[in-house]
């Protein structure tokens, strides 16, 4: 919203019964009151005081020792029913001023216009009410239920609308907010995550949105990063560009987080690494990490590396980009593992911003001086065909690195290829590896076979061919 | 019959109250804040006097000092409702006889009328 609301502003918070409106409105109040505001809380068909104080007791930000004070919450019920609107304008003007209140919350807001002889009258209302707390300072709230009628005449005349919409994905509830309407700023525009928890009330910006255009300039990067595998950086001309995007993409138990653990091993205080990982747990990655001679626990305790795990369970989308960001902002974060790119795209309700989203965030990693590498996992163990739970991969990252099972006369067999290296001379080559108690060993390329790459390979023409393998089940 | 005061702005409340107390055999008088209160004490003299703390217009504790200021009225007990712990409101306001922390159950307002009253109330 671009710094908040106008003092002095009428607002309107409007959302289905449980989207938390009131949790929202006590925040800003909360929030308002640190600062020296006071604030006056109005309830009409709302729920009783004691049973929202009993709720705001839960949350971080309530502050007890406020109410009655500094905060008042009261009903205006009674007097909007005995003396209609003009009868509950005269309330708040006397309480605004009796109280020297500075922010002014309608909790209920619907029953007012209920209490409307006439649309005209309703308006006059709005129309009185933003007069009076314009005069007073006394910025205000409006929080009502949607009744489904995009043209209500209050819609209109306030200086700003915000919708809060709970909506069934899934076995989930997913909650955005839109700001539909603010006058005198800028605003992001569309639906945005938010979240509540026992802090309260938190907004996720749609990522895409919110890094339409990075940060900050593209400075390109020269340098090269080192795998953490010697024999890997020999194949891909030295290492990863700085600032570049990798991916090292495979079925599970090929090896990919191997290669993230040499990645992120080679971290150092100065040139700080971040391991952002879904599905294995630190205590696992680290056991992990030390079998292959990587010690995560040195690295985390000399500042090198910091590891920040994701339940992969029900995250919210945008939330996980921020946290991600804001990790990567506070560390000034050189070198970055995703382990799971799945994690991130499992939390996206609309497939069709995965992309956009990636893209965005590679575009800010970029800028940051970020060298990242994500590791993707395949579905299948074997097979022709590759599938990858993104669309558009290679136009998200500028590296793309391939592992994979074959099958070669009766034998497991493990290969790289190297799919895509951006800017870089790079040997095409197929090539078996190995991963032992010092990491992953990139051999050498393989000759007199073919079909490697479906999983299933046969020897060359001019060598012996074996038996055809059985169809899969 | 004693005759019960209940000053709240939360109708849902001064509802329940009403119908509590009048099943138990009290007369219940309603106002919606303290200045209404005021203007019913103008002709009634009740027993007991149950208030809300925040209200509009006035509030609890403006009411009940105003209360204890009139020579007619100053014996009158006040039981004071919030839905802020006592241990709050005590250090700002303490011209009350009893505390009743909101939400409260039926049978604890009953208990806590009676007891205000004497045995013998209602």
């Amino acid at each position: 919203m671009n710094g908040g609301f106008v003092e002095g502003g009428v607002y309107i918070v409007q959302g289905d019964p449980g989207s938390g409106k009131t949790i929202l409105a006590n925040q800003i109040c909360y929030k308002h009151i640190e600062g020296g505001g006071r604030v006056l809380y109005v309830t009409l068909l709302a729920e009783s005081h004691s049973r929202l104080l009993q709720q705001l007791g839960t949350l971080s930000f309530f502050d007890q020792a406020a109410v009655s004070d500094q905060i008042v919450y009261v009903s205006g019920f009674t007097t909007l029913e005995e003396d209609g609107l003009p009868g509950l304008l005269n309330l708040l003007r006397r309480e605004i001023k009796g109280r020297k209140a500075t922010m002014l919350v309608l909790d209920g807001f619907l029953a007012t216009q209920a209490s409307a002889s006439s649309e005209r009258d309703f308006k006059k209302f709005i129309h009185d009410l933003q007069g009076q707390v314009a005069a007073a300072g006394c910025t205000t709230f409006l929080l009502t239920n949607d009744d489904g009628r995009a043209s209500r005449p209050e819609r209109t005349m306030v200086d700003g609308i915000v919708q809060m919409v709970r909506r069934p994905s899934g076995d989930r509830t997913e909650r955005y907010l839109e700001v539909v309407k603010l006058r005198s700023s800028a605003f992001l525009e569309g639906r945005h995550a938010y979240s509540i928890d026992s802090d309260g009330y938190h907004v996720h910006p749609r990522f895409e949105a919110l890094y339409a255009t990075p940060s900050r300039h593209d400075d390109v990067g020269e340098d090269r990063y080192t795998t953490g595998a010697p024999s890997l950086d020999a194949v891909i001309g030295g290492g990863l560009r700085t600032t570049s995007t990798s991916a090292v993409i495979g079925p599970s138990g090929a090896g990919k987080t191997t290669i993230g653990i040499q990645f992120i091993g080679a971290s150092t205080p100065e040139e700080p690494g971040l391991l952002f990982g879904f599905y294995e747990t630190p205590p696992r990655l680290k056991v992990k990490a030390k079998r292959i001679g990587v010690d995560l626990d040195a690295l985390t305790a000399s500042g090198a590396v910091e590891i920040l795990w994701q339940a992969p369970t029900e995250p919210v989308f945008d939330a996980l980009g921020h946290r991600l960001v804001d990790a990567v902002r506070r560390r000034k974060v050189k070198r970055l593992l995703v382990d799971g790119l799945g994690g991130f795209i499992a939390a996206a309700s609309e497939p069709s911003r995965i992309s956009r989203f990636f893209a965005a965030l590679a575009n800010e990693l970029r800028v940051l001086g970020v060298t990242t590498l994500y590791t993707m996992e395949t579905r299948d163990l074997f097979g022709a065909q590759v599938e990858v739970p993104i669309d558009n991969i290679s136009s998200l990252v500028e590296n793309l690195l391939y592992m994979r099972f074959v099958e070669r006369q009766s034998r497991m067999a493990r290969i790289l290829a190297i799919v895509k290296m951006r800017d870089s001379d790079f040997d095409p080559a197929l090539r078996e590896y190995t991963i032992d108690d010092s990491g992953i060993h990139i051999g050498q390329p393989f000759v007199g076979a073919e079909a490697l790459m479906t999983g299933f390979a046969h020897e060359s023409a001019s060598e012996p061919r074996p038996a055809p393998l059985p169809p899969r089940a | 019959m004693k005759t019960v005061l209940v000053v709240e702005d939360e109708f849902g409340v001064a509802d329940l109250i009403l119908t509590a107390l009048e099943d138990e055999g009290y007369r219940v008088l309603k106002a919606a804040h303290g200045a209404q209160a005021l203007e019913r004490l103008g002709q009634e003299k009740p027993d007991l006097i149950i208030s809300d703390f925040m209200m509009p217009i006035m509030d609890g504790p403006t009411f009940a000092a105003q209360v204890k200021a009139m020579d007619d009225l100053a014996h009158v007990p006040i039981i004071m409702m919030s839905a802020v712990p006592e241990t709050a409101l005590r250090a700002r306001f303490d011209r009350y006889e009893v505390f009743l922390q909101k939400p409260f159950r039926i049978d604890d307002l009953v208990e806590v009328v009676g007891k205000a009253l004497g045995k013998d109330a209602g």
